[in-house]
């Protein structure tokens, strides 16, 4: 596979509530983006967004972002998925030999909607939503109780990484406000309010209003646009079925055959010890340790174990992880660019030494139905 | 940098106004069978990868490729949405083609679906919804709710159709008759395709004319249906397309550019675009296909075209800005017979959007058809050998095209 480069990338702070437009958003996410990689909007050929109708409250949400995101009379698409699998399509658009520069945006405002009864009509509509018993907090509260139940685990094992990354996010200035907490306990964790047994409040990622942008570029031209590319070396993506009472919800099989796929681009066979840092899209505390295991950092069941902390051997969620605010459409984008700032030396406070190469993934559907994982690497 | 990619194969639900008797899953699984029963050698573990797309607001589901997960045969296997309003047919069938061409280990074969089930849902409300996002702008302007009839109609696809038919007949100098003559074309087409929605054999001119207007000067009798109806194509590489199947039909330029949003105007009477019937983007779209088709002569090269046109005066427009006949003649061919079935440049002999519209399939339905003509076997087949042929998509506010430029021979060039 030839190399694509990421050339640039913008997040907007995370706010609760936003006190601007959702296109103001837009625009300076695409802009910030452009302007890190020094480049200008007639350079993009293609565009690739990533909205959902439902978040967005209208029928063709991506209609009316043509302009503020850079797609005017560029070859346009749009991901109903989160930005990272938006991030894949523009990366087949680039390895096509059509495209030599792609824009990459993906966010939403559930400030403005009630995120998780929207996510009641993922549901189908048959039996589950008139039920209305599964939605993505119960099927967490599912989740995390069978994965639990598996392993013999404590509640205190999920909840300590709920406040390692909380913590992280206290370093992170774009983190959302209300979820930095540098002096988070385990205690607050387990004795915040329960969502939905055994999910505590503080064990879910906050939704939030966010946008992220990237630029992608082939081998030639990014060398030529920035001295730091950082190469998309692996890729995998993978769906699993529907039904929860169908899948083994203790791990995650879409994310171990996304894992196979990446790692067998990337060529690694010991993903422990050649992987230096992972920024993994987890709505809910378990799924962190869940994600770790299904890419192989730790045996299943031994997620708890990894020493993950900034300064540990394999930091995960350096950023804060999606804890640290979680936009819909945009969480698993952001992961990326933590990965490429990580990579890159840009990450300031939870910069982590001599990270080089970088794992970041993204989700959509209930216990992330649907996984994406990337390998990034520095150098020439 | 990239490589062939061809399609094997193309297939079809039945389409009428309530498929009641299937569910979505059940609806996107018909087409599947039908596209797979062409192939007899494709097992379902041939398929490496999915995409997936429809307009979820009409349904009332969201994200329902989760749901279909199964019925598709795509449990552990890689799968990627794409929405993009109406055109979303021809933006999943152009993701189709990229996760073929982009080479990622491991994934030769793609079935890419696009379905709509509007009987679920209701499609005008949800096309309202493109429009209610302009309230907040006329509440700030202090424009009052009385207008708002206005919004609702100028939002949806038939208030902007009319403006661009409008436009577009004052430039041609056209009448009524002219986007009828349109309407009985494609629905006597419809007549000779198993899974078009509006048949009507023995339709004449007169009786469109006699329907009620719509909004002037669409007709009752001259505006597309709503249908329930998937689609589903399977893209390959040329190497396996062989094997698949007798004639592959290679994609050779595919383009999907937007265009400035047709924002209705601070009045909430018009589009801001000075003229709706100029498509940039459908231009701009064409360019780039033919570009890397290495199509230069686009009348003379093309053999066959399917347009997504709802209505008649876009069928018209398209064929024109597509790069098939001057600007301003097309009324002239439909006239003349050039774009009859039996015709030099015949358009649109499944029928159309005007007679089929499960609007997230609608705009793949169109590389499907044209595909099935370059291999001989679609349902209303013209008399013709077809080398070449365009599939187009239109969608969004006025403002996405999609096309698909497809031949017999692997043509695309590479840069």
């Amino acid at each position: 596979m030839d190399k694509v480069g990421i050339v640039g990338y913008n997040q907007v702070k995370l706010y609760s509530d936003a006190n601007y437009g959702r296109y103001e958003m837009i625009f300076e996410a695409v802009r910030g983006a452009i302007d890190n990689a020094g480049l200008k909007k007639k350079d993009i050929t293609t565009v690739i967004s990533a909205t959902n109708d439902y978040y967005d409250g209208r029928t063709i949400s991506n209609c009316f972002t043509v302009e503020v995101g850079g797609g005017y009379l560029a070859d346009e698409s749009k991901v109903e998925m989160d930005g990272a699998h938006a991030m894949l399509y523009g990366m087949m658009r680039i390895l096509s030999g059509n495209h030599k520069l792609a824009v990459i945006w993906g966010g939403s405002m559930p400030s403005c909607y009630p995120y998780h009864s929207t996510r009641l009509y993922e549901t189908d509509p048959t039996w589950e939503r008139p039920n209305g018993y599964v939605n993505d907090i119960t099927a967490s509260g599912f989740q995390m109780r069978a994965y639990m139940d598996k392993y013999n685990l404590q509640t205190e094992d999920i909840a300590k990484v709920a406040v390692k990354n909380r913590r992280n996010a206290a370093k992170n200035p774009l983190a959302l406000d209300e979820a930095q907490n540098p002096d988070i306990t385990t205690k607050d964790v387990l004795e915040s309010e329960i969502y939905s047994d055994p999910v505590t409040e503080l064990m879910v990622g906050q939704p939030c209003d966010g946008v992220a942008a990237v630029l992608l570029a082939p081998e030639r031209q990014a060398l030529k646009i920035t001295d730091k590319p950082v190469w998309i070396t692996g890729v995998g993506y993978n769906q699993e079925t529907y039904y929860i009472g169908e899948r083994e919800l203790h791990t995650s099989n879409s994310m171990e055959a996304s894992a196979k796929m990446a790692y067998g681009m990337a060529n690694i066979n010991d993903p422990v010890n050649e992987i230096d840092i992972a920024e993994l899209h987890e709505t809910c505390a378990h799924e962190e340790l869940i994600f770790a295991e299904s890419l192989g950092l730790a045996e299943k069941g031994k997620g708890p174990e990894i020493s993950s902390e900034i300064n540990g051997d394999l930091p995960i969620n350096p950023s804060g992880g999606a804890l640290g605010g979680n936009p819909p459409c945009a969480a698993g984008l952001i992961r990326v660019i933590e990965a490429v700032k990580q990579i890159r030396g840009e990450a300031g406070t939870y910069q982590v030494n001599g990270a080089k190469r970088a794992i970041a993934s993204g989700q959509i559907g209930m216990c992330a139905q649907n996984n994406i994982v990337y390998v990034l690497e520095g150098g020439e | 940098m990239g490589r062939q990619v061809a399609i094997a194969s193309a297939g079809f639900s039945e389409h009428a106004s309530k498929r009641s008797d299937v569910s979505m899953p059940e609806l996107a699984q018909e087409a599947i069978e039908d596209c797979l029963k062409k192939v007899p050698s494709v097992e379902f573990d041939d398929i490496n990868a999915y995409v997936n797309g429809n307009m979820p607001a009409f349904e009332g589901s969201n994200l329902p490729e989760l749901w279909m997960t199964d019925w598709m045969g795509a449990r552990n296997k890689p799968l990627m949405r794409v929405t993009t309003g109406g055109t979303t047919g021809g933006s999943v069938a152009i993701a189709g083609y990229y996760t073929v061409t982009a080479e990622l280990p491991g994934i030769d074969t793609v079935l890419a679906v696009a379905f709509e089930q509007q009987s679920q849902g209701d499609t005008s409300v949800g096309l309202a919804s493109v429009a209610y996002g302009e309230i907040s702008i006329l509440n700030n302007l202090g424009i009052p709710y009385d207008q708002l009839n206005r919004l609702l109609s100028a939002g949806a696809a038939i208030g902007v159709a009319a403006y661009q038919a409008t436009t577009y007949m004052n430039k041609c100098r056209i009448t009524e008759e002219d986007l009828a003559r349109v309407v009985v074309q494609n629905r006597r087409n419809a007549a000779k395709t198993w899974w078009a929605h509006l048949k009507m054999p023995n339709l004449t001119i007169e009786d469109v004319l006699d329907t009620p207007y719509v909004q002037y000067p669409l007709r009752y009798g001259m505006v597309c249906p709503a249908s329930d109806g998937c689609c589903a194509m399977l893209f390959t590489t040329e190497e396996k397309a062989k094997d698949m199947c007798d004639i592959p039909v290679y994609v050779n330029g595919v383009a999907s550019v937007a265009n400035e949003t047709a924002v209705l105007g601070y009045d909430g009477g018009g589009s801001a675009q000075v003229d709706p019937s100029v498509q940039l983007g459908a231009m701009k779209s064409a360019e780039l296909a033919y570009g890397q088709a290495g199509i230069s002569f686009p009348r003379k090269e093309i053999d066959y075209a399917e347009v997504y046109a709802p209505f008649p005066n876009q069928e018209l427009m398209w064929v024109e800005k597509l790069g098939l006949f001057e600007e301003t003649t097309a009324p002239e061919m439909y006239e003349t017979g050039v774009t009859a079935r039996d015709g030099e440049l015949p358009v649109n002999c499944s029928g159309g959007v005007n007679s089929t519209n499960a609007i997230g399939a609608s705009a793949m339905e169109r590389p499907a058809t044209a595909a099935l003509q370059i291999m001989g076997k679609a349902s209303n087949q013209v008399p013709k050998t077809v080398h070449t042929a365009i599939g187009s998509g239109w969608g969004g506010s006025l403002n996405f095209i999609t096309l698909l430029a497809m031949s017999d021979e692997p043509r695309r060039r590479f840069t």
